[in-house]
């Protein structure tokens, strides 16, 4: 009983909450009527009309697209290379010093470059997604090879595996928990950066269509483009964390003994 | 049957870390034949596991050579095994028992692979556990499941760093007859590195003993009690005394040395 409460009451709150905050939008729409403030039920039919139909291929997906495609890039890319960097120490002076210089170029400056290098493409797009995403994944990894107990490394040169499958079977692994840290925070770039590179020279995606909406004064469809890429986000995360509590299962229990206070 | 060829012979190895500092080991030499339990001992921070890291080929001595069977190895040979100390670390906390025992088999069918691990499980009691994770293990069982995974390649030559250190006395004794119990069925030559003297009377068929730094064999001690041993008959006999004694009394007086003489540093 007393679980059951526990868990319903904060669960109220926040749907009390939201409608809450839903109903000062449309109490200020119904008293101050301005194209900059459409009601709550204009919004929500835009915001419906995104998720079938034509607007469904011509922004959501478009947008999933290369989200998907270059956040997989930044994800092979960062662990690939994070691992690798991490754990051949002696490549550490060559990398380390391009590596710590390319991070600090925010993905939005390359933006123009890119645009020249691979114009008004998806590829460009792909790019500008994958440079800002990669990075987090890479540093990550990198430091999540580092910490990889030298005992473990030792087991594995006892059993005579090449430094390949020593990379694979037994670095990957410890530093998974890591690894996912970083692709978290790459989620979060990736999603900035597709709407970014979606509001240059485009004709598609959810970029293109809170733009294009915003200089046809549908003010509605604008809030249901931006509604449409929380949601993209929320749903990602969500399935981010569900995957990695599967594959990380492991961590989540060897963590609560070694540090009973949790991660 | 091969010529009696020492399956491990280190001969006269040195190893500096810092050319400022004591060398940790210098002109280091003993012998062990197939078959024998050796149990190495020395003062606390002798550079035991420095040691056994040079035996194992996971670290090159700066002078001298260790060679096993007469062959001198880059990376561990084949036949060899190590149990670590540390079992919290040593063991992979992402695998299952069965999987981190089944780590180090490769090249062999699903079938055979099963059936190895399953006979290393055996071997160390620990099948009801074989789908845990080592973390949900106690410390006797996850060093347990630290020594199928050595068992289970077949080694000829089992190092084992102070592998009962971390474990409660009850489980260590159960250890050490499990050890020897193995060890014997397997003609497996083993070495351990041990602190504890009553440990490695008990257990070998040879005492080496170590000195301080920088590190040499002050003593070969020969450990003729017969088997199989029992934790409470043989510990009992005048022998055992006699012998504990003894080695005993070198490892303090290298201790005392250690404590007079130059400062060690802890590697």
């Amino acid at each position: 009983m007393t679980v059951r409460r526990a868990h319903s009451i904060p669960l109220l709150w926040q749907i009390g909450i939201i409608a809450g905050l839903l109903a000062i939008w449309q109490w200020a729409a119904l008293i101050h009527p301005a194209p900059y403030l459409p009601r709550v039920e204009n919004i929500v039919a835009g915001y419906v009309r995104l998720w079938h139909g034509a607007l469904l291929w011509s922004a959501i997906v478009p947008s999933m697209y290369r989200l998907g495609v270059a956040f997989l890039i930044a994800v092979l890319l960062g662990s690939t290379f994070g691992i690798t960097l991490g754990s051949l120490r002696g490549l550490d002076p060559w990398v380390r010093p391009v590596l710590e210089y390319l991070r600090f170029i925010p993905a939005v400056a390359i933006l123009p470059a890119s645009l020249l290098l691979f114009g008004a493409t998806d590829k460009m797009r792909i790019f500008v997604i994958a440079f800002g995403s990669t990075f987090p994944v890479l540093l990550a990894a990198i430091d999540g090879a580092r910490r990889v107990e030298p005992m473990l490394i030792d087991v594995a040169r006892v059993i005579r595996l090449t430094i390949a499958q020593r990379l694979v079977r037994v670095v990957l692994p410890a530093a998974l928990p890591s690894i996912f840290a970083g692709i978290r925070i790459a989620l979060s770039i990736a999603l900035v950066m597709m709407v970014i590179s979606e509001l240059i020279a485009a004709d598609d995606g959810l970029g293109f269509y809170i733009l294009r909406n915003q200089r046809l004064f549908l003010t509605e469809n604008v809030y249901a483009g931006v509604l449409a890429i929380g949601t993209i986000g929320l749903a990602l995360t969500l399935a981010l964390l569900t995957f990695e509590k599967r594959v990380l299962a492991w961590h989540h229990g060897w963590r609560g003994l070694v540090d009973p206070k949790g991660v | 049957m091969e010529t009696a060829q020492p399956i491990l012979q280190v001969d006269h190895v040195s190893k500096v870390f810092a050319p400022q500092l004591t060398p940790v080991l210098k002109g280091l030499t003993f012998k062990q034949e197939p078959g024998q339990f050796v149990a190495v001992v020395g003062p606390s921070g002798c550079g035991k596991t420095t040691l056994l890291r040079c035996i194992a080929a996971l670290a090159q001595p700066d002078e001298g050579a260790v060679l096993h069977r007469g062959q001198q190895f880059d990376d561990p040979p084949p036949w060899l095994s190590i149990v670590f100390q540390d079992y919290t670390r040593s063991l992979f906390p992402w695998l299952s028992v069965r999987k981190n025992v089944a780590f180090g088999l490769r090249d062999l069918t699903k079938n055979d692979r099963d059936e190895r691990v399953q006979a290393a499980l055996c071997a160390v009691n620990l099948e009801h556990a074989a789908d845990l994770y080592p973390w949900q293990l106690s410390g006797g069982m996850q060093q347990r499941c630290a020594l199928a995974r050595a068992i289970v390649v077949q080694p000829k030559l089992l190092l084992l760093d102070e592998p009962f250190a971390s474990v409660d006395a009850q489980t260590r004794i159960d250890l050490q007859d499990m050890v020897m119990d193995i060890c014997q069925t397997m003609s497996l030559s083993t070495l351990l590195v041990t602190h504890d003297i009553d440990e490695a009377v008990f257990m070998a068929d040879k005492v080496v003993v170590l000195s301080a730094r920088p590190t040499h064999v002050v003593e070969e001690i020969a450990i003729d009690l017969p088997r199989p041993r029992d934790q409470l008959a043989t510990k009992e006999t005048p022998e055992f005394l006699h012998l504990r004694h003894r080695v005993y009394t070198l490892v303090r007086q290298q201790a005392q040395k250690a404590a007079g003489g130059n400062v060690t540093e802890k590697v």
